[in-house]
């Protein structure tokens, strides 16, 4: 028999179970010849990554986070402060959370970068995201974020676990447990670290918390082997484990003929075989060189400052264009934190970045996958309007008022919405609460957030656990018919 | 029809030959008859289905309408429908619950006797005997109505439902005045399970070993009993080396050295496995694996599981010691259950200079302390939390030692079985002194200090010694936070200094505006002792240096803590027990005493307290009382966990469940026999092991014949030895063994689990990484080759060598390990960091032990995996292949233009194919070829 009385945690595709060749007799076996009633089942509900349906329809069917962890600042790149650039120099009069009082003053700053407008729509930017600014009409553009609490680990939670505490299910856990997964040979949650380091709060940030480790993302390393456990190390990669696998193959089948009847050995073989089928449709997904040179030109694969970022960029394309549920991408360890020389490493930033988070969008829109894909682009956090660091101006944080953008997936083009307070420090108008962005991806994936929940000890968990969670109807196509 | 007649003329006889209980073979038979009675009737056309196997017949047919009361079906006289046999289990599965046991009945109407159905409720009756279409009941149910919540009754039900009503409504017997609570019916206490072990006169089965046998076991002829009506008899006994490897696996849990099994095979002594089976018995390795298999039904964690918070459980491994001494002892089972029960009550108190007898009776209480545990973590409501335990742990006692699931009896009396809901909270008073939810003791209160009186002095006088230190370094720190105060208050303007001097002296709230708005201009001037490290790094950083190697002297010489996380119970605060009205904390009702089961007349049997002893001696009396010998349900659940273990499946397959949703036992004249030996052997395991260890039955050889997996596919019957894959503890015990890298030190604090650089859970410590992000690094020293069951068990940590393959569930506990094949087992085996690096052990140690030779390799690789040596083919299979991986691996001699990497992908290294030197390329084809070893069948499966 093959039903597991004990639910076990397992990895990620362990959808593959295979039922003993007897089960139906031993079903039928079970049944009670007396009159009793029918047993209800005794098995655990199934916890795959088959594709399910979704609550009712969706709009999105999969999704791509740039995620910029440190905290861009807003005031320097999307949100432009008339007010800053008046009273640049003067102390600012109202009470401010700093997260570093030593290096901290109340002299406001406003930064030396130039603003325009762009597309049709007028989406006023800075000069620093130019290739943002051409895709500006596919975009809605948030300039209410708002997570209030103040430094990047807690944040990040809540962005990510819909609380600002450690050990829950990630976002991408709970779509990937809500809908499964459109392809079979891949992992349905994917993080793409970067080479600079993972963000702050390490592996928490692909946590699957209290959900069966299924879940759990998967993550494509910036160097070999790209995926533990899916991919060899190098050493063995190619012919070496074409070899071990022959070997294997033939071992097994001598053992098999002594035991022609144990159906679970030859089951045991064919995982093998699919294990092998996963890893060469992992290897295709991940090989960017099939893609043309103006694709390549297009992400920045020519220039040195934006190869790296633009080739995850383009990688998370290619397996969302293969089924892939949920992909995350990191930037290196604070790379946004800017509490200092935001002079040089801001512009280095988004450098990186513009260019590649741009060609996603662009590309997906070429290929027909944006309507079907939310792009979401943002950091954990904004920053003060404040200087931080005299001697080498920098920003310190803030998490009551920072900037977002969406793309594709059911959201709206060209809309910027949502506002902060004159200075860029409070969200105060239309302010989206990071469980208010969470219900409305919810919505955008057709799922009920009470209705995707999971057992937990003395009740049932959510992603927005309670929260006043609410749809952003104003920036949805489609908006909630209430 | 005529083959109908037969297959039912069959099984009536057999069964008569049987006994009374229908073995589960002959279910088989029975089933297929009426399948295929339901099938002919249904579809005539369908006629060629006789000819075709019963395999295939009975897989395509069973997707259709399962058949409950099939005599009926078959066309002949149809058996009465009586409503205590019938009707009442379905009704009390789908309808007792609102009509009938709240005290508050729905409509009036209570479903509870036939008699009160025909009353009826305020709709009138709900029952006209012969009259279905006019009764209230079957309208309802018929129409969907009922049960509410769009839980329906199934077509057989239904059709169960009507027949009854049509037939008259008939009653088997007279009915009591009143449906009384805990008045359980003839067919509940007649149920097997129930009545007391009955032990079958061995003389009865004289004759029935016809062919001669290894063994003139008793086991071996219970099991013939069944297997001969069924047209099978016994396999063959397996070969030598197949019997030790399974012997080692299953005892030891890590597969013999060649040395043993060649030890084993030239041994001409005629009771050569009989002192092998002694050997493993008495091996060290013995407790360790099979004190597993009793943590997993204890629920044993390292951790309190509960929230993402995950708390460790520091002291919970002196509970997993216990245990695997326990079973190294061969500490009778009777004693085993009551000191985990209740060996607190075995101590006298106070607990201090424990000796070392009673240390070990107050960490056998661990076992009521496994259950996850929320108290004092963020966000949990403690009432919640605290009685979540309390259920949690009567799962674990009851599954364990009950072999019952009595959880749903929390709410309302049992769907299935007759456990009432008064029964459970009887079973609830016998814990809650200790797990007393109304004054609870926080977890430090509940341990249990090892410290000698000398060590507890001496950590009174270093914490005295600290707490001085620590004043100490909080006045320099704040003169140091006035220095850099003073200098952030040069920076202003001179006419502001003296303003914030005063503004800071002054409590935040107590500021004027003025002083508010100073403050917050100049932010810099909000130094404290927190943030003075972000001002002058280099002085506090000196400043903490100084300091923390002076309270690290300090604490050098405090004890290490030593604790027992034992369970206790206070002296004299003995709370009242409740029922809970549909198991909400917030409703309690009648208060109960505590009591064993009532089905079994056990309800009023348990005192309330011990007058000798200070605490209530309630789980002391529980325990002695299903150590007695002849508590009908602890011996049972004994012995078929023990049978599972060593056959792969229990004689009743759930060994936590053995009531109604369980499956009935196969072999139920050998459970009872098996029950009253380990009573008989005086609850010695070991020697209960050894005699079913010295059965032929489990020396078999695994070959299935055509035969069998015909008549027999899932081997209930046991004709053949089936099958086993390793469980995930041997999957990589078996791999650190052959590798020659296992450790074997025994006992102690776990081996720390932590996530790696992407979130993989593997053994180490995690330290911080360049970027101060806590990183578990692949470490090579001598604790990460311990044996898994030392493997720290955090709940939301599972190791991810062990994961893929079915460890244990820790949430709360595992009646049964799951037993699944899926594609991320073989990934793991192909291309995991632990399973490639044993791989490279392995081979280093063949080449140490065989040379370079590649054929002496294969034979000592093959023989470390397998316990023998390859056969001819094998061994020229096995040899060509690691020539010509070495010399595929090996650099060429002469420089040629690699044309490897054309057309290969990128986003992968391509194959390193000829580019090592020859030593290399030697080693890393020995290490693939060892990895292929592991990663086999024969390696992952035991014969």
């Amino acid at each position: 028999m093959s039903f597991s009385p004990c639910f076990s945690r397992r990895h990620f595709l362990a959808q593959q179970g295979i039922a003993g060749a007897t089960l139906a007799i031993a079903s039928l076996m079970q049944q009670k010849s007396d009159g009793v009633p029918p047993k209800p089942s005794l098995s655990p509900p199934s916890n795959d990554l088959k594709p399910k349906p979704s609550h009712f329809p969706a709009q999105a069917k999969a999704m791509i986070s740039m995620f910029m962890q440190g905290g861009p600042s807003h005031m320097d790149l999307f949100d432009r402060k008339p007010e800053l650039e008046k009273r640049n120099g003067e102390n600012y009069s109202g009470e401010l959370k700093y997260d570093n009082a030593a290096e901290s003053s109340a002299k406001i700053w406003s930064g030396p970068w130039k603003w325009e407008r762009y597309g049709q729509c007028g989406m006023e930017l800075s000069e620093l995201v130019p290739h943002l600014g051409a895709i500006a009409d596919d975009v809605t553009l948030i300039r209410s974020m708002h997570t209030g609490v103040n430094n990047h680990g807690q944040s990040i939670y809540a962005l990510h676990h819909g609380r600002i505490t450690a050990g829950r299910p990630v976002l991408g856990s709970w779509l990937t447990y809500g809908l499964g997964s459109e392809s079979q040979q891949l992992p349905s949650f994917v993080v793409l670290t970067d080479p600079g380091g993972l963000p702050v709060l390490g592996t928490d940030c692909w946590s699957n918390g209290w959900l069966p480790s299924l879940y759990q993302g998967t993550v494509i390393r910036p160097q070999e082997p790209r995926i533990l456990n899916l991919n060899p190390p190098a050493h063995l990669a190619g012919a070496p484990q074409k070899a071990y696998l022959q070997l294997l193959q033939k071992l097994n089948s001598e053992h098999l003929a002594a035991h022609p009847y144990e159906s679970d050995l030859q089951a045991r073989m064919s995982t093998y075989e699919l294990a092998e089928a996963m890893q060469s449709a992992a290897r295709e997904a991940l090989d960017f060189h099939q893609e043309t040179e103006a694709t390549h030109k297009m992400y920045g694969l020519d220039q040195d400052a934006t190869r790296e970022y633009g080739t995850r960029c383009l990688i998370a394309r290619r397996l969302v264009e293969r089924g892939v549920r949920f992909v995350q991408l990191y930037t290196s360890t604070q790379q946004w934190d800017h509490h200092a020389n935001i002079k040089d490493a801001l512009p280095a930033a988004c450098k990186k970045t513009d260019q590649p988070s741009a060609a996603l969008v662009k590309d997906l829109k070429q290929r027909g996958l944006l309507d079907s894909t939310l792009v979401h682009w943002g950091g954990e956090m904004g920053r003060l309007p404040v200087v931080q660091n005299e001697k080498n101006v920098g920003r310190d944080h803030n998490t009551f008022g920072f900037s977002s953008w969406l793309a594709g997936g059911g959201v709206k083009q060209g809309l910027v919405f949502g506002e902060t307070d004159e200075f860029g420090y409070q969200a105060v108008k239309d302010v989206v609460h990071h469980y208010d962005y969470h219900a409305t991806i919810m919505y955008l994936f057709g799922l009920e957030p009470m209705q995707l929940n999971f057992a937990r000890p003395g009740g049932v968990g959510t992603l927005l656990d309670g929260q006043p969670g609410r749809i952003v109807n104003e920036i949805l196509k489609n908006p909630k018919q209430s | 029809m005529q083959f109908i007649r037969f297959c039912f003329a069959r099984a009536c006889n057999v069964a008569a030959v049987g006994g009374l209980r229908t073995p589960s073979a002959l279910r088989f038979v029975w089933t297929v008859c009426i399948v295929v009675a339901i099938f002919t009737s249904a579809n005539p056309q369908r006629f060629w289905f006789l000819g075709a196997p019963w395999v295939g017949l009975v897989s395509v047919v069973a997707a259709e309408e399962p058949v409950a009361n099939p005599p009926a079906s078959l066309g002949a006289e149809p058996t009465p429908v009586y409503f205590e046999t019938h009707i009442r289990p379905l009704l009390k599965t789908h309808c007792f619950h609102c009509h009938g046991e709240a005290d508050h009945k729905e409509s009036g109407l209570d479903l509870r006797l036939a008699r009160l159905m025909q009353a009826g409720g305020e709709g009138g009756p709900a029952v006209v005997p012969h009259q279905p279409e006019a009764s209230m009941v079957w309208n309802r149910v018929e129409a969907g109505e009922m049960p509410p919540g769009g839980k329906t009754l199934s077509a057989s039900e239904k059709e169960l439902l009507h027949r009854w009503i049509a037939t008259g409504a008939k009653t088997k017997r007279e009915e009591p005045f009143q449906p009384m609570v805990e008045q359980w019916t003839e067919e509940e206490r007649n149920y097997w399970l129930f009545q007391p072990v009955q032990v079958t006169n061995l003389e009865t089965l004289h004759g029935i070993g016809s062919e001669p046998l290894q063994s003139n076991n008793p086991i071996d002829l219970f099991l013939l009993q069944k297997m001969q009506p069924a047209g099978l008899s016994f396999s063959p006994s397996a070969d030598r080396p197949v019997l030790i490897r399974r012997l080692a696996l299953d005892l030891i849990g890590v597969p013999p050295a060649p040395e043993d099994v060649a030890a084993f095979v030239n041994d001409g002594a005629p009771d050569a496995y009989e002192r092998l089976v002694d050997r493993m018995l008495a091996d060290p390795r013995y407790g360790e694996h099979w004190g597993r298999h009793w943590l997993d039904v204890a629920g044993y964690a390292d951790s309190d599981g509960y929230t993402e918070q995950d708390i460790e459980r520091p002291w919970a491994y002196q509970y997993r010691d216990y245990v695997i001494r326990a079973f190294n002892d061969d500490l009778p089972i009777d004693q085993f259950v009551v000191e985990q029960m209740a060996g607190d009550e075995l101590v006298p108190q106070p607990w201090e200079n424990l000796s070392q007898e009673n240390i070990q009776r107050l960490a056998a209480t661990g076992f009521l302390r496994t259950a996850p545990d929320g108290t004092g973590q963020e966000g949990v409501d403690p009432n919640v939390a605290r009685n979540d335990i309390i259920a949690e742990t009567i799962k674990i006692v009851s599954g364990s030692l009950l072999g019952l699931t009595v959880g749903c009896a929390q709410c309302h009396d049992h769907r299935y079985d007759p456990i009432s809901q008064l029964d459970y909270y009887r079973l609830r008073a016998i814990l809650e002194p200790g797990l007393d939810w109304k004054q609870w003791r926080d977890k430090p209160a509940k341990q249990v200090s090892l410290w000698t009186a000398e060590e507890r002095q001496k950590a009174t006088d270093v914490d005295k010694e600290l707490s001085e230190l620590e004043e100490k370094r909080v006045a320099e720190l704040d003169t140091i936070v006035a220095d850099i105060f003073e200098k952030e208050v040069m920076k202003l303007p001179e006419d502001q200094r003296e303003a914030a001097r005063t503004a800071k002296a002054m409590a935040a709230d107590k500021r004027t505006p003025e002083q508010q708005k100073l403050m917050r201009d100049y932010p810099s001037l909000n130094v404290d002792r927190g943030s003075a490290i972000l001002y002058d790094g280099a002085r506090i950083n000196e400043f903490n240096k100084k300091y923390e190697a002076q309270q690290a002297e300090i604490k050098a010489k405090r004890p290490a803590d030593r604790y027992l996380a034992s369970f206790s119970e206070v002296p004299n605060q003995v709370p009242a027990t409740f029922v809970f009205f549909r198991g909400d904390i917030q409703q309690p009702r009648d208060s109960v005493l505590p009591g064993g089961l009532s089905i079994l007349g056990e309800h009023d049997k348990i005192a309330a307290d011990d007058p000798a002893i200070p605490t209530t001696g309630r789980r002391l009396a529980f325990a002695r009382r299903l150590v007695t010998g002849v508590h009908p349900l602890f011996a049972r659940a004994t012995v078929n966990r023990i049978w599972m273990h060593h056959f792969g499946r229990g004689i009743a397959s759930m060994p936590g469940d053995l009531g109604m949703l369980g499956d009935k036992p196969t072999h139920a004249e050998l459970l009872d026999y098996l029950a009253s030996k380990l009573v008989e052997y005086q609850w010695s395991r070991k020697r209960f092991q050894r005699m079913l260890l010295t059965s032929h039955a489990y020396r078999q050889a695994s070959h299935q014949s055509p035969q069998a997996h015909q008549i027999d596919p899932e081997n209930r019957l046991l004709s053949h030895r089936s099958v086993h894959r390793l469980q995930a503890e041997s999957v990589r015990d078996a791999m650190l063994s052959a590798s020659g890298m296992v450790s074997y030190s025994m006992f102690g604090k776990p081996v720390a689990v932590n996530p790696d650089e992407v979130g993989q859970i593997i053994l180490g410590n995690a330290t911080r990484d360049g970027n101060g992000i806590l990183v578990a690094k692949q470490e090579e020293t001598e604790s990460v080759y311990r044996r898994s069951v030392y493997a720290q068990v955090r709940r939301s940590m599972p190791l991810g060598v062990l994961e893929p393959f079915d460890p244990a569930a820790t949430a709360p506990n595992c009646d049964r390990r799951g037993n699944s094949t899926v594609a991320t087992q073989s990934l793991l085996m192909m291309n995991n960091g632990s399973v490639i690096r044993l791989s490279e052990h392995f081979a280093k140690r063949v080449q140490r032990e065989a040379g370079d030779d590649p054929r002496e390799q294969v034979r000592r690789a093959w023989s470390l995996a397998f316990g023998t040596l390859p056969g001819d083919e094998q061994l020229q299979l096995s040899t060509e292949w690691l020539i010509s991986q070495r010399s595929a691996l090996t650099k060429p001699a002469v420089e040629t233009v690699g044309e490897a990497t054309v057309g290969a992908p990128s986003g992968t290294t391509v194959a390193a194919a000829g580019t090592l030197e020859p030593a290399a390329a030697n080693l890393q084809s020995l290490a693939l070829y060892c990895q292929a070893l592991y990663s086999s069948n024969a390696f992952l499966y035991v014969d």
